[in-house]
């Protein structure tokens, strides 16, 4: 459901519209990574270690060398040492694509084991059976080490990310305060399809399928460790088993398969284990995190502090930006938000679903419950009473911000006016009820992206850029957009993307994957347009014979004169009349950050959910039974899709507060839940019913058809609505994700 | 996986002429009937089970489910999982049974599953899926990192300083409740060992986890005759709604007579290294009035002597809490 | 213990969507890895190989069972069914059409398991409410949680 505000009505975009690859998902055509073959492939099983932290003592592999159809099993100094592709923030801006890692150290760059599961060695072998059991018998040896991985969390040093006024006098000063911790447990991304890559070496190319959300990055960091030029190599990766983050940049098994690949001569397939999804390719850190707020008595925040700490890896700095959301979510003359980081014997963390606002918001808008209580107030009346004229942290106007919007009408829709506030006093069906409801928002950017646009004489079109589809519905969304541009059926627009041979593109993060692709479509189809309109001036041939270029124009997929009443001619029409069977463009765009100039607006997504949670306190049993959830994100391209990007976050954020959890054992270091049966998501049956609302403000800011993301927004949120839901059903204030019942025993 | 030779058994005396040979019929064997495979496959994935040959036994016809000669239930070992649950006889007369059934793993998984390999299913502790770990029940005498380390999930009862592994099956909860009895035919000729005698506590042969020698074949396994007017069922407690473990769980059934309990039976699951089941707990019900209170008394003779851990303490008051519930339900 | 350097292969007659395949295999293959990797029939996937996801969901004599904890070897002339075979030619199974309608999944990956599970379901015992499919299909993990849109794609097949 949607309600569209100040936009022009489209034939395409903004319609329901079933993904047009859905016949492939549906029928099992749609080609993964792990899905390719290739002649003489060989397969790799990487061999993990079994401490946290030491040194490896000596690699046997004399007997795993000595079985069927092994190859090879390789350690350090089986093949030239790789490169460590540096990370380059500055990337962001090239239009050529980023170089980034977040686990920096190549394989096998030494024998100093950093983590659990560190990869040691890869038995190599000509079926996937020989693979799994030469690497078993694999022998290693360790100087082990006592690993550091207590879930305390404190950090040497916090860096002040955003600051104004005096936020400590006014804490000091304020009559009413919130100061309290807020904990999450480490999160493990687990996309159902295990990461993979499938790498082939022809002469010095290299070729790789790789399950990634950037194939562009994804090339120019292989090209960098093995110190090849970037046109060497090619990423192909059109069919995602999604990612959530963890498939943003590149794991180690990527170099590896490549490696073993060259050295062998064969084509190597490596298909991480579920085990390994928790070991070597990122997590959501743990996050410790402390919220001060003070306000007045008619609930004004006067004060808020905001400071985090989450864990990383010994060798890499990943931050988990927990207070993206917090400078310019509410109105306070006084704020600070301050970060540091608490080094473990982990794989280096990555972005796992909005990174950062996610965790972020569980603790801010969790505090905003706890004062709303303590100055007895109504939860949404304290938002409301809190809007910001403007971001407070930036100093900017928002570009478009509807958030007391979400605010209203998802009470509305919700009931929440009947909610009666006392802990415990709503039942229905014999089961406590408990009603929560937080706050959501998530940037608004821009990645530099290009897309090239071909115009058929059959009156297809196509559309292709090297980015990628990780589930959010990218092709049908770029076929929308051509579609619609050029006034003809979805069913004639053909999308590639997924491949570095096509035009470059950004990876697949950070919800800007559409804001992304309008300008360079756009784009495309006007240089295609010209090209077009160039072909046809002056063409004996042409229905446009005589006119001069500047005297034609292209506008939704015809060409007509300028001037006088002569009939528009479509494209495909005209390119049969000039005898030719096609006109392509490309467009190019750069992106918004790092801004080149001051940025003129505050970009964000915001929103609301309203949770309800039912409790059986004879059975300690708790369960979301309802969400509805108001986002505004700007104009909604696939409404069809856009609905099941926030169900499905808020099955996730289900998840997130209920369930998930990755347990490293102190004396090991290893991630002892490492399965879908010891790590808890949300199954079918746990998903709530959920009712989800867009009120559409196309924000034009950021791009012409005003849209903004909605992939990640959803998940912000979700965990504090359900654990303020949880509070007023059973009174107890759980702080540290995942709830367990046995916090909720009384 | 490790290699292994694969053998399908003609006859149950082919089969068990081949198991024979297996060494111990415990952690270690290095023969291994194959049935659903959805224990034995994992297991040996993982490298926790190494056999060097697995025997194929889902052709000896021992798939039938039927009355028993005295009136009860016969359920053939390599009956399915899915086949029991939704049988007419035990719809109709052991409804506990099928809810524990349907209260396990999916759909696709009690498809495969069969009695005995349910019976036979291993503890789903961490450490002993864990061939990187050390653990008592795998590797006798490497030591139990389930103590002091993750052991939410784990047994509370009938542990050991050696191994708390709780046992996961459902199944077999309902049917230690109905009293059931598992025909094993071995070596030696055919013998009957009743469900609770079955399963051994760890104590410091952890890697020992029931009766059963090298050789022996479970055949059936029978419930006798379900009470007649008896209602029983089976209420599992675990985190998420489906798909997973029980933290507890408890199988009643109760007679009722002018508004007083005739008979009551139960046991419990989730809390134990085997099916908990306490007669002496059973025995204050019977003639009483059905109250919360006596409930609550039964539970805590039925969870006298546990020895929680420091993460799974909670799993007394749930389980007091699911037996109150369930009681409540089948005296109502 | 056998001699890990010889290896043991053994023969099995496997029906496949209807096409019979006479193949000598490693008895460790599973039913999974023979599809997707000898077969190459790949609409089947692998998501955990340990019976915990569901996307391996296949039929096995008409019956859904997870690919990933069966044997090869042990199937020998069992009637084995994918995602592959379900379709009539160009005509989708009613399941299909109404996952694609429906928007019953995202990234797809898991969309083979549930269209498996949920053709079998219309054949199993299941009560008429969104309850009853949710509880029979939680043996299909969708980490994009696309739940909601399962249901309702299974309902109305189930209704129509």
């Amino acid at each position: 459901m949607s309600a569209t505000a100040e936009a022009p009505p489209m034939r395409i975009i903004g319609h329901p519209q079933p993904r047009i690859e859905g016949r492939l998902k549906v029928t099992g055509a749609a080609h993964y990574a792990a899905d390719h073959h290739l002649p003489g492939m060989l397969y790799a099983v990487p061999v993990g270690a079994t401490i946290a932290k030491g040194t490896i003592a000596a690699i046997d592999a004399r007997v795993a060398e000595q079985m069927p159809g092994v190859r090879a099993v390789l350690r350090r100094g089986s093949f030239p040492a790789l490169a460590a592709a540096k990370p380059d923030f500055a990337s962001v801006a090239d239009l050529e694509g980023t170089v980034y890692v977040d686990e920096r150290r190549p394989p096998f760059d030494d024998d100093t084991v950093r983590y659990y599961g560190q990869y040691v060695a890869l038995a190599v072998a000509d079926t996937l059976e020989q693979a799994k059991a030469a690497a078993d018998a694999v022998r290693v040896t360790y100087r082990a080490e006592a690993p550091e991985v207590d879930p305390a969390l404190t950090a040497g040093e916090m860096t002040v990310k955003s600051e104004r006024g005096d936020p400590d006098a006014a804490f000091a000063a304020a009559p009413v305060t919130v100061d309290q911790r807020y904990g999450m447990a480490t999160e493990t991304h687990n996309p159902i399809e295990l990461h993979a890559t499938i790498a082939a070496w022809e002469g010095d190319s290299l070729t790789v399928h790789e399950a990634t959300q950037g194939v562009v990055n994804h090339r120019n960091v292989l090209a960098a460790m093995f110190g090849i030029p970037r046109e060497k190599v090619q990423v192909i990766s059109r069919y995602l088993g999604s990612g959530f983050g963890g498939k943003l940049f590149p794991w180690t098994h990527s170099p590896l398969a490549a490696a073993a690949s060259r050295q062998l001569g064969r084509p190597v397939k490596l298909v991480l284990s579920r085990p390994m999804m928790f070991h070597a390719v990122g997590q959501r850190p743990a996050i410790t995190q402390r919220i001060r707020l003070g306000a007045e008595r008619d609930g004004r925040l006067t004060s808020l502090r905001h400071d985090y700490v989450n864990a990383t890896s010994l060798l890499d700095d990943y931050e988990e930006n927990c207070g993206e959301a917090t400078p310019h979510m509410y109105a306070t003359p006084n704020l600070r938000v301050a970060s540091g980081l608490a080094k473990r014997s982990i794989g280096t963390p990555t972005s796992m679903r909005g990174p950062g606002a996610v965790p972020g918001l569980y603790a801010l808008e969790s505090a905003m419950d706890e004062l709303a209580i303590a100055l007895d107030m109504d939860p949404v009346a304290l938002r409301l009473k809190n809007e910001p004229p403007l971001d407070q942290g930036l100093g900017l106007p928002f570009s478009s911000r509807h958030f007391q919007e979400c605010l209203t009408l998802g009470a509305e829709r919700f009931g929440w006016a009947r909610r009666d506030r006392r802990i415990g006093s709503m039942a229905r069906d014999g089961l406590t009820l408990g009603w929560g409801m937080a706050a959501c928002s998530w940037l608004a950017e821009r990645f530099p992206c290009s897309a090239r646009v071909e115009l058929r004489a059959d009156g297809t079109a196509r559309v292709a850029a090297a980015v990628q589809d990780i589930g959010t519905g990218t092709y049908t969304i770029m076929a929308q957009m051509v579609a619609e541009a050029l006034a003809i059926p979805l069913s004639r627009v053909e999308v590639a993307l997924g491949d570095t041979s096509l035009p470059a593109g950004p990876v697949s993060g950070g919800s800007m994957m559409s804001a992304s692709l309008v300008a360079p479509i756009q784009a495309a189809i006007t240089r295609a347009g010209e090209a077009l309109v160039a072909l046809a001036a002056g063409n004996p041939a042409a229905p446009f014979a005589g006119a001069k270029a500047g005297a034609l124009r292209f506008a939704e997929g015809r060409v007509a004169a300028a001037e006088g009443n002569r009939q528009a001619v479509p494209f495909d029409q005209l390119l049969r009349a000039l005898g030719q069977e096609a006109v392509s463009g490309l467009g190019r765009a750069e992106g918004t950050f790092p801004p080149k100039e001051k940025p003129t607006h505050s970009k964000h997504s915001f929103g609301a959910h309203f949770v309800e949670v039912t409790w059986q306190p004879e059975l300690a049993r708790l369960r979301v039974s309802r969400v509805v959830s108001v986002i505004d994100a700007g104009r909604i391209l696939n409404p069809l899709a856009a609905r099941n990007q926030i169900e499905g976050s808020i099955v996730m954020g289900v998840g997130m507060a209920l369930f998930e959890e990755t347990d490293y054992d102190p004396r090991s270091g290893a991630p002892v839940n490492a399965s879908l049966a010891d790590y808890v998501v949300a199954t079918n049956a746990d998903a709530p019913a959920m009712e989800v609302h867009f009120i559409e403000y196309p924000d034009t800011h950021l791009n012409a058809l005003g849209a903004r993301g909605v992939g990640e927004i959803g998940l912000a949120g979700t965990a504090a609505a359900i654990m303020n839901a949880v509070y007023h059903a059973t009174g107890i204030r759980v702080r540290d994700l995942p709830v367990k019942l046995e916090q909720l025993l009384g | 996986m490790q290699g292994f030779a694969f053998q399908r058994a003609a006859d149950a005396a082919a089969a068990i002429a081949l198991g024979a040979g297996a060494g111990t019929a415990q952690q270690g064997a290095r023969v291994r009937f194959l049935a659903g495979g959805t224990t034995l496959i994992d297991l040996m994935k993982l490298g926790v089970e190494t056999p060097e040959t697995v025997v194929d036994i889902n052709h000896l016809g021992l798939d039938g489910i039927g009355r028993a000669a005295d009136g009860g239930l016969a359920i053939g070992a390599t009956a399915r999982n899915s086949d029991l649950a939704h049988h007419p006889i035990v719809l109709a007369e052991y409804p506990a049974l099928s809810q524990a059934i349907l209260a396990g793993a999916s759909t696709q998984l009690r498809n495969a599953a069969t009695t005995a390999g349910n019976l036979l299913q291993r503890t789903r502790c961490m450490y002993f899926r864990d061939p990187a770990s050390a653990c008592n029940k795998r590797a006798p005498g490497s030591g139990c990192p389930a103590i002091g380390g993750a052991h939410r999930m784990l047994a509370i009862l009938g542990t050991s300083e050696h191994c708390i592994a709780s046992n996961p099956s459902d199944m077999a909860v309902a049917m230690l409740m109905h009293d059931a009895v598992v025909h094993v035919q071995g070596v030696g000729g055919a013998r009957q060992v009743p469900l609770d005698d079955f399963f051994l506590l760890p104590g410091d042969r952890p890697e020992r986890e029931n009766v059963l020698e090298p050789g022996d074949l479970i055949t059936e396994v029978t419930l006798p005759p379900a009470e007649p007017g008896a209602r029983s069922c089976y209420l599992k407690l675990r985190d998420r709604v489906s798909y997973e473990f029980a933290l507890v769980s408890a199988a009643v059934s109760a007679t009722m007579a002018e508004g007083r309990i005739v008979t009551a039976r139960f046991a419990l699951g989730g809390v134990g290294t085997k099916p908990w089941r306490i007669p002496a707990a059973e025995a204050i019900l019977a003639g009483q009035a059905p109250d919360a209170a006596l409930f609550r008394r039964a539970a805590d003779l039925a969870l006298a002597g546990a020895r929680p851990q420091r993460q799974n303490g909670f799993k007394l008051e749930l389980a007091r809490r699911c037996l109150v519930h369930a009681l409540t339900q089948v005296t109502a | 213990m056998p001699d890990p350097h010889s290896e043991v292969q053994a023969a099995v007659t496997l029906r496949v969507n209807g096409a019979e395949h006479t193949l000598s295999i490693d008895p460790r293959t599973t039913l999974l890895d023979l599809l997707r990797e000898t077969l190459h029939l790949t609409g089947t996937k692998k998501g955990c190989d340990h019976g915990q996801c569901g996307a391996c969901t296949i039929h096995v004599n008409g019956r859904r069972v997870n690919a990933c904890l069966a044997l090869a070897v042990a199937h020998d002339r069992d009637e084995i069914r994918t995602i592959e075979g379900l379709a009539e030619g160009d005509r989708l199974h009613p399941m299909q059409a109404a996952f694609l309608q429906k928007d019953a999944y995202q990234c797809g990956y898991c969309t083979a398991g549930q269209i498996m599970s949920a053709v079998a379901l219309l054949d199993e015992p299941c009560g008429p409410e969104d309850a009853d499919v949710r509880e029979l299909m939680s043996g299909n993990i969708c980490r994009c949680g696309a739940y909601a849109n399962i249901v309702a794609a299974i309902q109305q097949v189930r209704g129509s």
